[in-house]
């Protein structure tokens, strides 16, 4: 499934990654290119899984072996344009450099790695032939040059050159003309020689090409792991339990990024507790009551865990989707000339038709809010009946009456429940997050919407005329 | 070999080589300063690449510097078929270039290399620092030519200013823009330290205080440009981030009150001559964040333009307009 950007954004997913910092090229490629794990690759997401655990455990406990290998990640250069050319055209120096410069780290790396329980799945590749090829002295520098011993004629040669060059230093400068012009020959002479060597080296590496980039993607995975392992301790994340039954739990599971901000204004997020069962299930509640985070908390989920990280909560038993989905009522301006009716009917009619015999998670925000309210409510309703019949699990928003009557479950949040008196002149959006009970409790279906319009817009401070008026009116 | 220029550097490092124009004479300085500290671990490297060293006859490009056995070096990938000495790779830095990325070598024999380094000069810092850990005891960067073309070349270290008869036909004028550049490299920092802590920190573009450092209101319009006819008719201290400019300067010369300009280093002042002696005339001063130092002016008194001055009366000129010491690469 292709994680687009508005996806990623709405979700939070992209406040994560911007959190997690592999080190090495190769892990943060794999970053910005996540392994999505479908439904019938619960082994290889349960490996990923049994290696972020591991990673945390040696993180935490301070593994030495661990910091070693970490240690020498960020050292990497990434070799993988060197690597994709055709075997004729020979490295220069500075590309052997960086050959030699990465065999030397990963050597190290390795060496390392054995020191720690090992990986499931992660085993680097043999590359000893080509360290031998690239440090036929066995010195281990992090240097290259072409030494006399990968050709017969270079030692001669350059030993000649080095007495002529001995010769020039001692000639005045005026008259060293000759000795220069000897010296170009064989200088000419010599670096003829270092191509040949060049070419050798060159065909000898290639040979091991799919070895070398074998090894950059073990790297990136081992990094990458890492990298999910920190975040995991960073956040207090909880590993998912894969289910193979089409329902989703969540307890205690929060928005990190919401959460963030409410710290920063000195509140706090409530965590919440969701069971999401095949079908649609309602969320119906209080303006600014966290309808929308409770969505976007759900996606992030179900995004991480199928990314093969750990999730923002305290327990999570999810299965593998092939497809997850979110629409917001506001997503942004219109694509096309559209509407946000228009777009959103447009995203939701694309997903149903792009999931056909598949197992797929929507959330809808407040969807058909942007119609007239009878219209609006009579297709709120018939996505839930239809969402109902299909394979999925499906979490909806609604302020409209008698969409919950036809959900598979309804959820309403606790709301302006705090009865708070004297704090007047104090922030509006606090006042209302003083008072507002942000739970989500399992409410019967039909049970009607909240009539909380007129109690948020007084906490507001909205005009007392246009006050009155709405008082009057309902 | 006489020493003309190693006593004039001193321990310093880095040494940049600065041209006032093009053929001005810097890698003849460069070369004889190289061949001075003969017995020194150099490490040499460039800002950007000078695009005038074609051989004109064939069409080819020709290195132009000679290093010794021992010797470290960094330039762009793309230069490796012009350097001619054995080479070891020593270190690949993350700085790109169009040439391909800036590596480090250390030269195994002595021969020809082409410098193509940094064109940024806040990566020639870090350069510099991982030559010293290489094992370097002194680095020469071949900097910049052309007065304009040195804006924010300003290292840390001391500059060679090279300067030639290549500048102009007119003698006189080619020693009036010396002087004038050595006068910009001589400016100090301000005097009282209330004014030089305020600004230690300062990131805006323009920004207005009191002589003492109090800051000074500074009313800008819808650009973000200050509204110089709002100013106080008072002396003030201005700050400028960017490049002073001929109508920077004759603007706060006509404001009616003596200004002390600030800028970052005399390199960001490219502002020509008449301009600045109407603003000093008018009570102005002008001040640096960061001094600069010119250790010597190597003077040249051929041109590549087919005209040149008598050796004698340049550089006695150069040296009756100049309160450094002036010395003829080209003299042996």
């Amino acid at each position: 499934m292709e994680l687009t950007h508005e996806l990623r954004e709405h979700a939070g997913l992209q406040w994560v990654l911007e959190r997690l910092s592999p080190l090495s090229p190769f892990g943060k490629t794999l970053a910005r290119a996540l392994r999505w794990y479908g439904p019938g690759q619960e082994e290889a997401l349960e490996e990923e899984f049994d290696n972020i655990a591991l990673a945390m455990e040696l993180w935490g406990g301070g593994d030495a072996a661990l910091r070693g290998v970490t240690r020498q990640l960020p050292l990497f250069h990434d070799i993988r344009g060197s690597l994709d050319r055709e075997p004729g055209v020979p490295f220069d120096l500075v590309e052997l450099f960086e050959v030699k410069h990465f065999l030397v780290t990963l050597e190290q790396l390795t060496q390392a790695y054995a020191q720690m329980p090992q990986m499931k799945g992660l085993i680097f590749p043999d590359l000893g032939e080509a360290m031998e090829l690239m440090d036929p002295e066995g010195r281990r520098l992090p240097t290259f040059s072409i030494v006399n011993s990968y050709h017969n004629d270079l030692a001669p040669l350059r030993a000649e050159k080095g007495k002529l060059e001995k010769a020039i230093r001692m000639t005045q400068e005026d008259k060293r003309g000759p000795l220069l012009e000897k010296r170009r020959v064989l200088a000419v002479r010599e670096d003829q020689l270092e191509l040949e060597v060049r070419q050798m080296l060159t065909e000898q590496l290639m040979t091991w090409r799919a070895r070398f980039l074998a090894a950059m993607d073990t790297l990136g995975r081992l990094d990458l792991i890492v990298a999910k392992a920190k975040l995991a301790l960073r956040f207090h994340c909880v590993r998912p339990e894969l289910t193979q039954e089409k329902a989703v739990t969540l307890q205690g599971v929060l928005h990190p990024q919401v959460a963030e901000d409410l710290r920063e204004r000195g509140e706090e997020f409530t965590p919440l507790d969701l069971d999401l069962g095949k079908g649609c299930t309602v969320i119906t509640g209080a303006n600014m009551g966290g309808k929308t985070v409770s969505l976007r908390s759900t996606v992030l989920s179900l995004l991480l865990c199928q990314c093969g990280f750990f999730v923002f909560a305290q327990k999570a038993v999810l299965p593998l989707f092939h497809r997850v989905e979110l629409i917001l009522a506001d997503s942004g301006p219109g694509a096309g000339g559209l509407s946000s009716f228009g777009k959103e009917v447009h995203l939701l009619d694309k997903l149903l038709r792009e999931t056909r015999k598949q197992f797929f998670f929507v959330a809808l925000d407040e969807f058909a809010r942007g119609t007239n309210p009878q219209e609006g409510a009579a297709l709120a309703r018939a996505l839930v009946r239809h969402l109902g019949r299909q394979t999925c699990v499906a979490l909806m928003t609604t302020h409209y009456d008698g969409v919950s009557d036809v959900a598979g479950a309804h959820y309403q949040v606790a709301g302006l429940v705090r009865d708070i008196q004297g704090d007047e002149g104090d922030d509006p959006r606090r006042r209302i997050a003083r008072r507002m009970d942000y739970r989500l409790l399992p409410a019967p279906p039909g049970a009607p919407c909240p009539r909380d319009a007129l109690r948020v817009c007084r906490l507001l401070k909205l005009d007392d005329t246009l006050m009155e008026l709405f008082q009057a009116d309902l | 070999m006489e020493l003309l220029l190693a006593p004039l550097v001193g321990d310093v490092s880095p040494v940049t080589v600065i041209g006032l124009c093009k053929n001005a004479g810097k890698t003849t300085a460069m070369r004889r300063l190289m061949a001075e500290l003969g017995e020194e671990r150099l490490a040499l490297t460039s800002v950007g690449r000078d695009g005038e060293r074609t051989d004109l006859v064939t069409g080819t490009e020709k290195p132009d510097l000679y290093l010794k056995e021992g010797d470290l070096f960094a330039t762009a990938r793309g230069m490796l078929t012009l350097c001619d000495a054995t080479l070891e790779v020593v270190d690949l830095t993350d700085v790109m270039t169009p040439l391909g990325p800036v590596a480090i070598f250390r030269t195994l024999s002595d021969g020809y290399v082409q410098l193509a380094g940094p064109s940024a000069a806040g990566q020639l810092g870090p350069l510099t620092a991982r030559f010293m850990e290489l094992g370097a005891q002194r680095v020469l960067i071949d900097g910049a030519a052309g007065r304009k073309s040195l804006a924010g070349a300003g290292v840390e270290g001391a500059a060679l200013l090279c300067t030639g008869a290549s500048l102009d036909r007119d003698m006189a004028l080619v020693v009036a823009e010396t002087a004038h550049t050595c006068w910009l490299f001589a400016r100090k920092m301000p005097e009282h330290p209330g004014l030089r802590s305020a600004l230690a920190g300062e990131e805006r573009r323009f920004a207005l205080f009191t002589l003492e450092g109090e800051p000074v209101d500074l009313p800008l319009d819808e650009g973000g440009n200050p509204k110089w006819n709002k100013l106080p008719r008072k002396p003030l201290a201005l700050w400028a981030a960017g490049g002073i400019t001929d109508p920077l300067l004759k603007t706060l010369a006509r404001r009616g009150a003596a200004t002390t300009l600030v800028t970052q280093d005399a390199t960001h002042v490219l502002a020509g001559r008449s301009a600045l002696e109407l603003f000093l005339r008018n009570g102005g001063a002008l001040h640096v964040r960061r001094e600069l130092t010119i250790a010597a002016v190597a003077a040249n008194p051929w041109s590549a333009y087919g005209w040149h001055f008598e050796p004698e009366p340049f550089i006695s000129a150069l040296r009756q307009a100049i309160d450094l010491p002036v010395v003829n690469v080209k003299e042996e």
